[in-house]
């Protein structure tokens, strides 16, 4: 579905990926952990073709792309409706007919009520929620997440994984979610991968996902007995 | 607040204090137009009627202009080329700042000519008008939208420049056309100057229009204003003075606020 080959890429002198290789399978959400600043928003981006690698290449196979953004990135002129309906009417669908999709949506999200809502009038969670619809409301078959819940608390961020896991898995939808926290990723992806800040990239053995958590954040938080 | 809980903006009552402060606003306002009122009165009893007419007298001047149709007649003739001479160059000014903003090179070629626009004294460009094209309409319609031109170019340009890019990342992700990143992303974003340029474009041409009809037309408010002048028929040139202010009232008040209002409304929220 998604395959890295040899890809570098930097920005101005910085360089931010070095001869990365990676492939993501069909259905797969993999989640794409290490700290700020590695690359892992450039992976995403790389996906999406929005910028293009230096060296090496990337395929994506052919189908519409999700993308929730770190900010929510809502069109601040728009009621949330809109902001959801925009994906549908960029593939041809009738304003009508989009907003009644992006109204399906924001229900999904637990958003009924708030469809004539600008973003702002929504607080910090529900305008990344909107965000999260409106990636999904174009029915991607590709899905990218960019540390989509990272202005949530743990309850919301927990219901809205939740939620997540059950459209990726009933649309069959490939995913990729980059994070720096892995015990998002450790609920969420089937693969997690870390890029560390050498360029290297290590497959995490998820066969014990209690430990990977345990040592991780063990690793965290310093001396701190876990 | 926690992070489910809405922030009230538009859609709570703007409250009994809004209503207070807008009343009290108001309420000075008036109290400044009154004044001018007043000031202008107490003017015209110290100084020669030549030179200052009453605001009695103003008023029997308009009354006559009015009855004898000769008001509506100019009003319409100086409505005509303002909508017309601003029509075009607000367009223009609009779609070149567009361009611009988007294209670095663009933007860089038509600096001198920005540059050479915002620096001309407008009585040059109707001299060049009368020159090119003689008197009446065209020249009138040409310097208004000539001077028009820079000031939307300019706050257009800012605008574009100003634009959230991570809303049109957002655009590209997602694979709008370009119709849609028109509609729903560059052209809501560049609203707010836009219409600042408008407002701003508005009163040049309004002084542009007078200026241009003063010296380059036989017909239009600005030549009735300059035939009074030459008369020394003081109160009929007040008059037209008052007509003018009413113009650009009507135009300001009646026509670019509740645009302004409209298309900005999402800001209300954001307030």
């Amino acid at each position: 579905m998604i395959t890295f080959e040899h890809v570098s890429k930097a920005f101005d002198s910085l360089k931010v990926l070095d001869d990365l290789s990676l492939h993501i399978a069909a259905d797969q959400i993999v989640g794409v952990v290490g700290p700020s600043g590695v690359g892992k928003t450039t992976i995403l981006k790389l996906i999406t073709g929005i910028v293009l690698p230096d060296a090496g290449t990337v395929r994506v196979a052919e189908g519409s792309v999700g993308y929730v953004f770190q900010e929510p990135r809502l069109l601040p002129w728009r009621t949330a409706l809109d902001n959801v309906a925009a994906p549908l009417r960029a593939q041809g669908l009738d304003k009508k007919e989009a907003r009644s999709a992006a109204a399906r949506w924001l229900e999904r999200v637990e958003l009924d009520g708030f469809e004539h809502y600008h973003p702002a009038e929504l607080s910090g969670g529900m305008a990344q929620r909107v965000s999260i619809a409106r990636a999904l409301a174009a029915e991607p078959r590709i899905l990218l997440m960019d540390e989509p819940f990272s202005n949530m608390d743990v309850t919301l961020k927990g219901s809205l994984i939740a939620i997540l896991q059950g459209i990726i898995k009933e649309r069959q939808t490939t995913a990729v979610y980059v994070t720096h926290e892995l015990t998002e990723a450790l609920q969420l992806a089937d693969r997690i991968v870390e890029l560390t800040p050498d360029h290297r990239l290590r497959e995490l053995d998820l066969s014990d996902r209690g430990a990977v958590a345990r040592e991780w954040l063990a690793t965290t938080l310093g001396g701190l007995k876990v | 607040m926690d992070s489910t809980t809405p922030r009230k903006g538009l859609r709570s009552a703007a409250g009994p204090r809004a209503s207070v402060a807008r009343r009290t606003r108001l309420l000075y306002a008036a109290a400044g137009v009154a004044a001018i009122l007043v000031g202008w009165q107490l003017l015209s009893l110290v100084v020669s009627p030549v030179f200052v007419a009453s605001p009695a007298e103003t008023a029997r001047a308009l009354a006559r202009l009015a009855w004898e149709g000769t008001l509506w007649t100019q009003l319409l003739i100086t409505l005509k080329r303002l909508v017309i001479g601003l029509a075009i160059g607000a367009g223009v000014g609009l779609i070149l700042g567009v361009l611009a903003g988007l294209e670095p090179r663009l933007r860089s070629f038509l600096e001198p000519l920005r540059w050479v626009g915002m620096t001309m004294p407008a009585i040059i460009i109707i001299a060049l008008a009368m020159l090119w094209f003689g008197l009446g309409d065209f020249t009138v319609i040409f310097m208004v939208a000539a001077i028009v031109v820079p000031t939307m170019y300019v706050n257009t340009v800012a605008g574009v420049l100003a634009l959230d890019r991570r809303l049109v990342e957002m655009g590209g992700v997602y694979h709008f056309p370009r119709k849609l990143f028109l509609t729903e992303v560059y052209m809501p974003g560049i609203a707010s100057p836009v219409m600042a340029g408008l407002t701003l474009s508005t009163g040049i041409a309004v002084r542009a229009v007078v200026l241009g009809e003063v010296l380059g037309a036989m017909d239009g408010i600005g030549h009735a204003f300059s035939r009074a002048m030459s008369y020394l028929e003081t109160s009929e040139l007040f008059a037209w003075i008052v007509v003018l202010l009413a113009l650009m009232a009507v135009v300001e008040f009646g026509v670019l606020r509740p645009l302004k209002r409209r298309v900005m409304r999402w800001r209300k929220v954001a307030e």
